[in-house]
């Protein structure tokens, strides 16, 4: 089996932030992604219990090298200042690139 | 009418003990938690039973009577936002985006203090006006558009004033920044109406006002006998959150201490005050006033967060939350109720004035 790779970029972030981040990925005409609720602690705190928009998501999406960049790149700039958000980007094996 | 001895019944209510309930079980570090789904549910269910009432009271008093006290309460809603801000932000010296978004927080209403008062009043034996179900949902969103269109004006003003220190001619960057500002209002508007509290409570009007008692009588034991029920429950919940955040509230400040206290209090009195100008009922008058008094916690984060990023949420939500409602919900309903029936019993000046307004309607 052959395995192709591209890039897993995953965003852990604040359930308020979701929305934004989903916008980005569109302008980037990225349409398919993963969510999840998720709960845990970091800069700011305890996160996860409490009122339902204090929760964290994590959001995973499976792109294109070319892509990442400017995805990653327009994420900093409007997000990290204001929202809880963690980003990390690593590499994963796909049998079917033309998906992505 | 003894004001003391009204608050501390009050205190004694199973509303109000299972709050303080709440808070305990979160200080003493308990596991106890109301499932998520029904602390979901909750909310859409209060607002159904209110929207349900409101709806069946506008059917058997008429609706002509809602306007004035709506626009009125609008009004003073803008009004104590715009106030709120200058006081934050002058005073209180907090940058332009906390101070906006606390002074909306605080402009704006809050659905569970609304029941807590609904049910208060039900205790006292004392009714209230239908319709101020529609004034909660249409002050809903008011107070956030303002301050969302206010703070977006100011930051395009930075923005302009930057350029035009960099450059004369280059206004591309500031007509997007303008633009943006638009489909950001707009964006704020739609989510705000087609919000689930507006449009669960909008229904549910006019639900209450198609059926009638008659309607209402096979539903009554779920939204009517078990009202009271749900808010206890929902209670344990703001407890437990409102508990959680105990601590927070060192990180908020003395003055925003202060002002979470004195400005809900200054504006509930107002507004008990201009309701009974207006010829509102006893009961009406205390929920006019709550209106004005209440603090949004549920929307405000969820409105906030995406149209004033930069405001520390946890100033905003702890203040409301932690301070101003169990304060307004514990304190500020029986002196509201107090001041309301000092009014109703007292001069025929306030009668007059009815009368006047009586004549515009």
């Amino acid at each position: 089996m052959k395995l192709y790779t591209v890039k897993l970029l995953t965003i852990t972030c604040e359930i308020l932030a979701q929305k934004n981040i989903i916008e980005i990925l569109k302008k980037h005409e990225i349409t398919g992604y993963t969510t999840y609720e998720v709960d845990g602690n970091g800069a700011r705190g305890l996160r996860g219990q409490g009122l339902q928009t204090e929760k964290n998501v994590k959001v995973e999406v499976i792109m294109r090298e070319e892509k990442l960049q400017d995805v990653v790149e327009e994420i900093s700039r409007t997000l990290f200042a204001n929202f809880a958000i963690v980003l990390y980007v690593s590499d994963v094996g796909v049998v079917r690139t033309e998906k992505f | 009418m003894d004001i003391l001895q009204l608050i501390s019944s009050n205190l004694l209510t199973p509303i109000i003990l299972f709050f303080l309930f709440g808070i305990i079980a979160a200080r003493i570090k308990s596991d106890l938690k109301i499932p998520e789904a029904i602390s979901e549910f909750l909310p859409i269910y209060l607002l159904a039973a209110i929207g349900l009432h409101g709806g069946i009271e506008m059917r058997n008093t008429g609706f002509e009577n809602m306007l004035i006290p709506m626009l009125v309460a609008i009004g003073l809603s803008l009004l104590f936002t715009l106030n709120h801000y200058q006081i934050l932000r002058r005073l209180g010296k907090f940058n332009i985006f906390d101070s906006y978004a606390l002074a909306s927080t605080y402009g704006a209403v809050g659905a569970v203090t609304f029941s807590v008062g609904l049910s208060f009043l039900k205790n006292q034996g004392v009714t209230s006006e239908g319709y101020l179900a529609a004034i909660l949902a249409v002050l809903e969103p008011v107070a956030f558009i303002m301050a969302i269109f206010l703070t977006n004006m100011a930051v395009s003003k930075q923005i302009r004033q930057k350029k035009e220190s960099v450059s004369k001619d280059d206004t591309s960057d500031l007509d997007m920044g303008i633009q943006e500002t638009k489909t950001k209002l707009s964006q704020v508007l739609h989510d705000s109406i087609t919000g689930k509290a507006i449009v669960i409570l909008l229904g549910s009007i006019v639900i209450g006002y198609i059926i009638g008692e008659d309607g209402f009588s096979s539903i009554r034991i779920v939204f009517d006998e078990m009202f009271t029920g749900a808010i206890v429950i929902f209670m344990i919940e703001m407890g437990i959150i409102a508990g959680q955040r105990l601590d927070d509230i060192k990180k908020v400040g003395i003055f925003l201490t202060a002002f979470a206290i004195i400005m809900p209090t200054f504006n509930g009195i107002i507004g008990v005050l201009v309701a009974t100008a207006m010829g509102l009922s006893l009961g009406g008058a205390v929920m006019f006033g709550l209106l004005l008094a209440s603090a949004s916690f549920i929307a405000a984060p969820a409105v906030l967060r995406h149209s004033i990023p930069q405001a520390n949420p946890s100033l905003y939500i702890t203040s409301a939350l932690g301070i101003t409602f169990p304060y307004n919900i514990i304190v500020l309903l029986p002196i509201m109720f107090a001041i309301s029936t000092i009014v109703h019993n007292g001069e025929g000046s306030i009668d007059l004035f009815h009368y006047i307004t009586k004549d515009w309607i």
